[in-house]
């Protein structure tokens, strides 16, 4: 297996040398001028708009643009992010916690819920818990994250006030933090609260987090309960199932112990996928909720054509994309007999 | 198991759903990022609303006017016969946040500093212009050195600061009241590594992009406010216990950057926010009449707005058959100020103010804001008068322009609502003239817009000025002269014009100065060279328990909340 892993993150720099390429070569069709704006901020600096252009190298040609920004990259220097107003690297250090937090509690109900409710409706095909699963599970998908998003925030913080307002802390926790400040362990702030047994704030981010949870977990969630549901109702058509049904054992161990445990190997795969997925809604769902995380930095990034932002966003992305993948791999063999590393 | 769950989630849910902002804490929402905290780079609104509350300049604003010039870390000055020397008193018992005494030292060493790195991106090119006589910095002039910057800013043996300017410059002080001018921490600055002042160190820092400087990140200033915490996304600050003008009454200040517009104002609408951006004023009706919001209406706008009509095209590829047979214009095309007072007469600047200004606009008689020193209401003004607009169109170019008529390709920048629809109404109102007139629009994005006009490419535009400082030089030059940094996209040029344009900046006693600016806006209305469109006016929406924002409201602060924290109280509501 640990050959396996290597073999597999030995391919992480040819992907992040691709994608970095690809975008830096996308970029080139814009003019320097264009590329130049991300560094102007009023129309009096516009006086400067050549001496900007020259500066930043941006009319060398295309190769040599990217070979300086990889030969520094290599050294760690990911370049300065015009989009946050620091070094990139700062910028992802400063901002990923924040993201990671919001994905991690948007996966709760995505394996919860959407297993469970897959689970039940391929256990129960054509009953009113199926019907329902399905009717919730199509509304659901086709539901665009921005538009729930806000209409979450209207209805449950604006209209009915049950529901908390912008980003991840209210007010009086921001002034309360000054008076108890809460230690950065993990970067994760309502972690860090738990560990510093600092309740309030722990109670006011998981608060805050709800709406965006929601926002961001519903789309994945109905994707997989449509995908558990699928994979049950296969399982449960095999031999093997019959089989333990005609051997009498009772249809809980049936149900749970082989046929579930078998449906699960596809969810598995997907659920590698769904934080991938989760990654891109967290950029709209930040955005919304005024979440400080990398989603609504990658947003501006790209708004402002903040060249070593965009790059920086990439590799990351990069990055999640290909230890997820992997993860599922070594999931997927270990869930599966049948799969080998070899 | 599933009680206790539920029992959570509903706790959850509904404890703090109606928290509202706390009795001591000024709560902001905006939509703009702050891109840094040093003076030094800063050169945009959103950093300078917390300059002006963590830093202070030398000089301020008196009150809500723009044209009186208050003390502030300077106690007093004395300006020499000449008009060449300038000599501040500072004032004593001044703290900065690092518990470092204010003395002359730190003034001289902002300014030298400002003077030193003048990068591009920064707004330091105008103190350098005024001290150095050239805006550049000292990797683009090679006549800049250590000794002039020096001579040019010190402090004599009574601690007073002394600047020592080439030429008169009746602005100096409207530049000294910048927030980028805002006086720094010597030796705060120079143990985080920033620039220690010396001259063996001068040249590492020319034209320094001081963004992320250690300054930046660590602030110390004089202001009524201390940074504690910045995060992404947020920022904390807090009343400085030693600020010599006496803590101010709110305790903390709580800024929140949130870029969706619907949640900005539903947190305003909540009294989650105590003030926020809510976007144009077609929103403000989503907000109007909610129990204990405030609308502070008819802000003057700081910025004047013009239609460019360039009377040198140069891009031969805008100008169609390049003569004026009904299928192009020539070059030249708007040199002839029949053809400019033709489109000025055509321009219906009543309907601009009801359809973009929402009914909440302003003529101005001149491309300066009218709240500045300098304005003179009494200069006239063009209406939208179709019959004038055809008698002038048939002066021009002998009468060939009305007979063959023309094609004009004009532009305005991408996604601007306002600059469409000026353009649009400016061409529906050309075409009904003469059928043989024809305006194209194309929209374009800015930086092609802008760096077409500013080669003299386009032939006409829509675009804006805000100022820099508080002096119509600042505005009237920048518009009027053949040296002005517009000159290029409008190509006017008037001999009287620039004459009384240079005689001003010479000029300190300020009733002459406003004489010769009467006549610069008179003239003006004499050329047409350009059509003044209607300024829109501001508005903030606020918590009624914000006392003091509206009576200390001053338009050249940066801030929503238009003057210094330190000038409001929060009290219960109404």
């Amino acid at each position: 297996m640990f050959a396996f892993i290597i073999r597999r993150l030995a391919i992480l720099p040819v992907v992040l040398l691709a994608l970095t390429l690809v975008i830096v070569g996308l970029l080139q069709f814009l003019t320097p001028a264009e590329r130049a704006v991300a560094y102007v901020t009023n129309e009096q600096q516009l006086r400067n708009l050549d001496k900007i252009i020259r500066d930043k190298g941006l009319d060398q040609p295309f190769l040599v643009q990217y070979w300086s920004w990889l030969k520094e990259a290599v050294r760690g220097n990911l370049g300065f992010s015009k989009a946050s107003n620091k070094p990139v690297t700062e910028t992802i250090a400063e901002r990923f916690p924040a993201t990671l937090e919001l994905t991690l509690y948007a996966l709760v109900p995505i394996l919860g819920f959407g297993v469970w409710l897959g689970t039940l409706a391929g256990l129960n095909k054509n009953k009113w818990i199926d019907q329902f699963a399905r009717v919730f599970a199509v509304i659901t998908y086709n539901i665009p994250t921005f538009v729930l998003g806000i209409l979450l925030l209207v209805v449950f913080y604006g209209a009915l006030g049950i529901a908390p307002g912008p980003g991840l802390i209210s007010s009086e926790t921001q002034v309360e933090l000054l008076i108890n400040p809460v230690p950065r362990v993990t970067g994760l702030l309502s972690i860090d609260a738990l560990l510093a047994r600092n309740w309030p704030v722990f109670w006011d981010v998981l608060h805050h987090l709800l709406l965006p949870v929601i926002t961001l977990a519903t789309i994945s969630t109905a994707t997989l309960i449509k995908v558990t549901r699928g994979a049950m109702l296969e399982v449960l058509s095999q031999d093997y199932v019959r089989t333990a049904r005609a051997k009498g054992l009772p249809d809980r161990v049936v149900n749970l112990k082989h046929a579930r445990r078998n449906g699960l190997i596809p969810v598995a795969t997907l659920g590698g996928y769904t934080v991938i997925g989760l990654l891109q809604g967290a950029i709209i769902t930040e955005s919304i909720f005024g979440l400080p995380g990398i989603g609504s930095w990658g947003v501006d990034a790209a708004g402002k054509f903040d060249v070593p932002g965009l790059l920086g966003f990439a590799l990351l992305a990069g990055v999640i994309v290909v230890v997820a993948s992997l993860l599922v791999d070594v999931l997927y063999a270990l869930i599966d007999p049948r799969v080998r590393f070899d | 198991m599933k009680k206790p769950l539920l029992a959570a989630a509903l706790t959850l849910g509904l404890s703090l759903a109606m928290a509202a902002t706390p009795p001591n804490t000024l709560v902001i929402m905006e939509d703009a990022d702050i891109p840094t905290l040093d003076p030094a780079q800063a050169y945009d609104s959103a950093s300078y609303e917390f300059i002006e509350n963590i830093y202070e300049t030398l000089v301020t604003y008196k009150g809500k006017s723009v044209s009186d010039v208050a003390p502030l870390l300077a106690t007093s000055w004395t300006i020499s016969g000449d008009g060449r020397t300038y000599t501040f008193t500072l004032r004593q018992n001044v703290k900065f946040h690092s518990g470092n005494p204010f003395t002359c030292a730190d003034a001289e060493y902002t300014l030298r500093r400002d003077l030193v790195t003048n990068n591009s991106d920064s707004g330091n090119w105008y103190l350098s212009d005024a001290i150095l006589g050239t805006s550049s910095n000292a990797n683009d002039d090679k006549s800049i050195t250590f000794a002039k910057i020096a001579n040019g800013v010190k402090c004599n043996a009574q601690g007073q600061l002394v600047l020592t300017l080439p030429k008169r410059d009746p602005a100096l002080l409207y530049k000294l009241a910048a927030s980028n001018m805002s006086i720094v921490d010597k030796k705060w600055a120079a143990s985080l590594g920033e620039w220690d002042g010396t001259e063996a160190t001068w040249k590492e820092w020319i034209g320094k992009d001081l963004t992320d400087s250690e300054l930046s990140k660590k602030p110390s200033g004089t202001g009524a406010y201390q940074l504690v915490r910045r995060e992404a996304n947020s920022m904390v600050l807090k009343a400085f216990d030693g600020y010599w003008g006496g803590k101010p009454k709110i305790e903390n200040v709580v800024w929140q950057l949130v870029k969706e517009q619907a949640t900005r104002i539903e947190a305003l609408k909540k009294g989650d926010a105590d003030i926020a951006s809510i976007g144009p004023r077609s929103s403000l009706s989503q907000v109007q009449g909610t129990p204990g919001l405030k609308v502070y209406d008819g802000i003057t706008n700081n910025s004047s707005t013009a239609i460019f009509m360039n009377e040198n095209i140069k891009d031969p590829a805008i100008l169609g058959s390049g003569k004026l047979d009904g299928n192009g214009i020539p070059a030249n095309f708007f040199a002839d100020v029949n053809v400019r007072k033709g489109f000025a007469y055509s321009f219906d600047y009543d309907r601009y103010i009801k359809e973009v200004q929402l009914g909440k606009g302003t003529k101005r008689t001149m491309l300066l804001p009218d709240s500045f020193f300098g304005y003179d209401p009494n200069v006239k003004t063009y209406s939208y008068d179709p019959k004038l607009a055809e008698a002038f169109f048939k002066k021009a170019f002998g009468g060939q322009l009305w007979q063959n008529g023309f094609v004009l390709n004009a532009s305005y920048r991408a996604n601007s609502v306002a600059a469409q629809t000026a353009m649009e109404i400016l061409k529906t109102n050309i075409e009904k003239l003469n059928p043989k007139f024809k305006v194209n629009l194309t929209a374009k994005p800015w930086s092609d817009f802008l760096k077409n006009s500013q080669q003299g490419k386009e032939a006409m535009i829509i675009i804006g000025w805000l100022p820099d400082y508080a002096d119509p030089d600042n505005f009237l030059y920048t518009f009027y002269s053949s040296n002005g940094y517009y000159f290029p996209r409008s190509n006017f040029k008037d001999s009287l014009m620039d004459s009384l344009l240079e005689q001003a900046r010479q000029t300190t006693d300020p009733a002459k100065r406003k004489a010769l600016y009467s006549q610069v806006g008179n003239r003006a209305y004499e050329l047409a060279p350009y059509i003044n469109v209607p300024a829109g006016q501001g508005f903030v929406v606020y918590s009624d328990k914000i006392k003091g924002l509206e009576e200390n409201a001053n338009i050249m602060f940066s801030g929503i909340t238009l003057s210094p924290w330190k000038n409001l109280t929060k009290g219960s509501g109404l």
